[in-house]
């Protein structure tokens, strides 16, 4: 197993309106695992609680309670400078890529710059990887100096990818990387991610409203519901066997489309 | 392209203009503390190019002054000597800069030519409002960079660690911004040393005015690094395993960038008036260092004000200066970041 | 009710804190302020020594700012070296005459301000407001030093207004109408230097304020509705761009502090500025204290009378204020 998430509950300290406090429960005893190379699907409605798991498997936020283990090692509680050493390996890649990349930056800039966080290469060296980092993903390395601002949505979220792999990640957590796209691109990202998995050997934490997108990517789906998983298992399983009133409502309320013609060879 | 035009115009207009007053030396027509005192509150000398007799000169000269028979204050032309301007010649010594000595002038004659009149004591008022504006125009230009440096350094630790040094820091600031800034000018000077040597008085000066005036930069920078803060890719930079400081470096303090020199351009002028008023009032710097300020204070005296209009001409340097930093801040308020009041 | 007294909590602590910096100023500038004291021939030896043991030098100073606020609460600000009276009425007085100027053109640079600017925002990008646009720019570039110093002259030449002072010599043997005009006479230049240097950026303000609201529909809506000009205008446009402006009331009242300072002592007018001035020249300790304390309070009150003003205008800050149900967030 590459992560095993264990009784996740994170809680946020409520607003005080007037001497009442409400506290926030956005995970609830949450579990799960991924193996290598595998891809999970965590589908829910909003406010469901799929975006702070996205956080706190990325480490971008504390469980309250809980464990993750990356690789049998427990990586909850470390202080962040032994996190430095475990962040490469779980890179996240956000919603909307016109938000996630620093507006003033170049593209070569922005794919290389976990190098230049992790400061082992010269500059020439992180450039010259950037522009590998650039075709990979099917950027012309001649854009290397466009800014994002001179790039479609679609590419934008070429280069979140991109950034996402600088650090040769073993797991990829994307959370709803289609929602800022049009329907016509969604495919072609898709399509780029199932091709890096194969080639790279990646796994994904894929976060999701959309539940056909989820059986098009997915080995294992996970509903979420107000902090719960409510139901988990094989794809064939949740589509077609699922007897949770909200697992339903995200069936209806997806795109219809043929299921069994599915992109996803396994 | 307009706009970017116009902006790039102010700029070198007023880049000129602090030329002018950086090479002080150079325009300047004598030395600013050689006092002449048979030529006390001389008016200005008027240019010609037409003698009495109606000839055309080509170049512009001046008679010289002399005081009426019989009065203490009432100068007459000498028409029987005419004193031709020359370009390019050499006078007074001086250090351009602070260190080069050179003795080139723009402009001299071969008696004492007045362009603007001598104050009380004889000396040229148009040299003295030149090199005035160097002590003038420096301190404020020092005074902004020091308040914005600390309203810079504490808006970002304000705003990047939050918490109780938020608060603490914030509340401080509301202090500050609580006292009429000129109160609080005088308060601090109140307390400090009186007689103090022009450039004892000068740094005071500067230092006071920096001191006093970090607060509304550092409100204003806290709040551009609250919200960089939130910012989603500097989430993801956090994703990648970056320091703080590397996201403060690259991420978050880059957006500072506008809101600071709009509001040097706000501040610049709003500082050499306050040094002006200091010096105006007695509390900055002492004579015989001119400074725009000390310049003006004889003016209070109503024998001066009702007699001499030519010592008000040193506060009609400022008006330049101020057109010129009012339309740049504007023409950065109009591209970039609203900067609040 | 409940946002006032927590408004006038603010401010008072606020004014708490103000008292604080400025003892601490005092109190740790460089130099004894006590040995200059001695220097100084109008004051006698046996003064500084009683003074020296009364506010009690040696001692911590906590407990040195600790008697001076309760004196000073007592109604005690201290004694003045210079005019040999204790300080408060003396600051009252001199106040009182700030208030006066300060008030006066407070008020007439917002009443001259907020239709020129309404008219300057109805007719943008026309020549009303180009024109408007460059005045209001060259009077921006005007260092209100000049224009005192300018005005001054144009009294002393013109020989109509007073070159300075608040009233006339034979003021008290004025009827009261004569009195008013006096006074009246004596007001008119340092108040218009006051205006001239408040108002121009008020007036843009102003114009920006409400040209951002001209363009919302609710506004297009009423015009549609048949609602006449000037109360469309007045009535709906002001109300709607009250936030940013009762802000800048507040803060022009600050400004317009600061610039009195300067021209009460330009024009000889009897207020706290001069007697600042006085003080720090004369380096009479309580009095400097005083007038700090005094501007401030001014400032202050000034602020907090805007505080009551936004939650009377503005229907969002009343919600804020009072805003009991508990919020939902999503995760």
């Amino acid at each position: 197993m590459l992560l095993c998430a264990e009784n996740l509950v994170k809680r946020y300290s409520g607003h005080r309106s007037f001497g009442e406090k409400h506290d926030v429960v956005a995970l609830d005893d949450v579990s799960f695992s991924i193996a290598e190379g595998k891809t999970l699907a965590i589908a829910g409605p909003s406010g469901s609680g799929k975006s702070t798991l996205a956080l706190c498997v990325a480490c971008l936020e504390r469980p309250t309670a809980g464990k993750i283990l990356l690789q049998g090692r427990e990586i909850t509680g470390l202080p962040e400078r032994d996190l430095r050493d475990v962040r490469p390996q779980v890179q996240i890649v956000f919603q909307d890529p016109a938000l996630s990349l620093n507006p003033g930056f170049s593209a070569n800039e922005i794919v290389a710059e976990p190098l230049r966080v992790s400061r082992k290469l010269t500059k020439t060296e992180r450039f010259a990887r950037g522009r590998k980092l650039l075709e990979f993903v099917g950027l012309s390395p001649r854009w290397e100096n466009r800014k994002p601002a001179e790039f479609s949505g679609g590419q934008r979220q070429r280069l979140a990818i991109a950034r996402a792999l600088a650090l040769e990640p073993k797991l990829l957590v994307l959370d709803e990387p289609f929602s800022a796209l049009d329907c016509s691109i969604q495919a072609q990202i898709a399509n780029l991610l199932l091709e890096l998995q194969a080639t790279l050997g990646l796994a994904y934490l894929f976060i999701t409203h959309d539940l056909v997108m989820a059986a098009q990517m997915a080995d294992e789906i996970a509903v979420m519901e107000r902090g719960r998983i409510i139901e988990q298992g094989e794809r064939e399983k949740i589509l077609g066997q699922s007897t949770h009133d909200t697992t339903r409502k995200l069936l209806r309320s997806a795109l219809p489309l043929n299921l069994s013609r599915g992109l996803k060879t396994s | 392209m307009n706009r970017k035009r116009a902006f790039t115009m102010l700029f070198l207009i007023l880049a000129a203009l602090h030329l002018i007053i950086a090479c002080a030396g150079f325009f300047a027509t004598y030395n600013p503390e050689e006092q002449n005192r048979e030529l006390p509150f001389a008016p200005p000398m008027r240019l010609r190019f037409f003698d009495g007799q109606g000839y055309l000169h080509a170049r512009p000269f001046a008679y010289p002054l002399r005081l009426r028979e019989g009065s203490f204050d009432e100068y007459e032309e000498d028409r029987a000597v005419k004193l031709p301007l020359h370009f390019f010649v050499s006078g007074a010594r001086y250090r351009l800069f602070g260190f080069l000595p050179m003795r080139l002038h723009l402009i001299g004659a071969e008696a004492q030519v007045h362009l603007a009149g001598t104050d009380g004591l004889g000396r040229d008022l148009f040299s003295r409002i030149l090199f005035g504006g160097q002590i003038s125009i420096l301190a404020g230009l020092l005074a902004t960079g020091l308040a914005l440096f600390f309203g810079w350094c504490i808006g970002a630790a304000a705003g990047f660690y939050g918490g109780w040094i938020d608060e603490i820091l914030m509340r401080c600031a509301e202090l500050f911004l609580a006292l009429p800034w000129l109160y609080l000018l005088f308060a601090l000077r109140a307390f400090l040393p009186l007689t103090l040597s022009p450039l004892h008085a000068f740094f005071l000066v500067v230092g006071i005015i920096g001191a006093v005036g970090w607060a509304r930069p550092a409100r204003l920078v806290r709040g551009i690094v609250l919200s960089a803060k939130e910012r989603e890719y500097v989430r993801a930079a956090r994703g990648f395993g970056a320091s703080p400081f590397y996201l403060l470096w690259r991420h978050i303090l880059p957006q500072t960038r506008n809101i600071l020199l709009t509001q040097a351009a706000i501040l610049i002028p709003q500082y050499v008036l306050a040094e002006v008023t200091l010096s105006f009032l007695g509390l900055g710097v002492p004579e015989p260092t001119p400074s725009w300020g000390n310049l003006l204070s004889s003016s209070q005296q109503y024998r001066v004000l009702a007699s001499y209009w030519w010592m008000l001409l040193p506060g009609f340097a400022l008006v330049p200066f101020f057109l010129g930093y009012l339309g740049l801040a504007s023409s950065l308020q109009e591209q970039g970041a609203p900067s609040n009041i | 009710m409940r946002y006032a007294l927590r408004r006038l909590l603010h401010a008072l602590l606020l004014l708490f804190g103000v008292s604080i910096l400025t003892f601490l100023f005092a109190a740790l500038t460089p130099g004894n302020y006590f040995d200059e004291m001695r220097l100084n021939p109008q004051i006698s030896a046996e003064t500084v020594k009683a003074l020296r043991t009364q506010y009690g030098i040696d001692r911590p100073l906590p407990i040195r700012y600790a008697h001076w606020i309760i004196s000073t609460l007592q109604g005690d600000l201290g004694f003045s070296f210079a005019y040999n009276l204790p300080v408060a009425p003396l600051l009252w007085v001199r106040a009182r005459n700030t208030l006066l100027l300060t008030i006066t053109a407070t008020a007439l640079a917002w009443l001259l301000a907020l239709p020129i600017g309404i008219w300057s925002a109805e007719k943008q990008g026309h020549w009303p407001d180009r024109t408007i646009s460059g005045v209001t720019g060259f009077l921006l570039g005007m260092p209100d030093v000049l224009l005192a110093l300018g005005f001054l002259w144009l009294a002393v030449r013109s020989r109509f207004f007073p070159s300075g002072g608040m009233t006339s010599v034979d003021f008290d043997s004025l009827h009261f109408g004569g009195q008013l005009y006096d006074l009246f006479l004596h007001l008119v230049l340092p108040a218009s230097v006051l205006v001239l240097s408040a108002f121009p950026l008020i007036v843009r303000h102003v114009r920006s304020a409400i040209a951002d609201v001209l363009h919302c529909g609710f506004l297009r809506a009423a015009e549609a509705h048949g609602v006449p000009r000037r109360p469309l205008l007045y009535r709906y446009a002001l109300r709607a761009a009250a936030n940013p402006l009762i802000s800048l009331f507040g803060f022009s009242v600050g400004a317009l502090l600061s610039g009195s300072l300067l021209v009460e002592v330009i024009f000889g007018w009897p207020g706290l500025g001069p007697l600042l001035l006085e003080a720090i020249l004369a380096r009479d300790l309580f009095v400097v204290i005083g007038g700090v304390l005094a501007s401030t309070i001014f400032l202050i009150s000034g602020n907090f009378f805007a505080d009551l003003l936004l939650y009377w205008a503005d229907p969002r800050i009343r919600r804020a204020a009072s805003f009991q149900a508990p919020e939902k967030t999503h995760a």
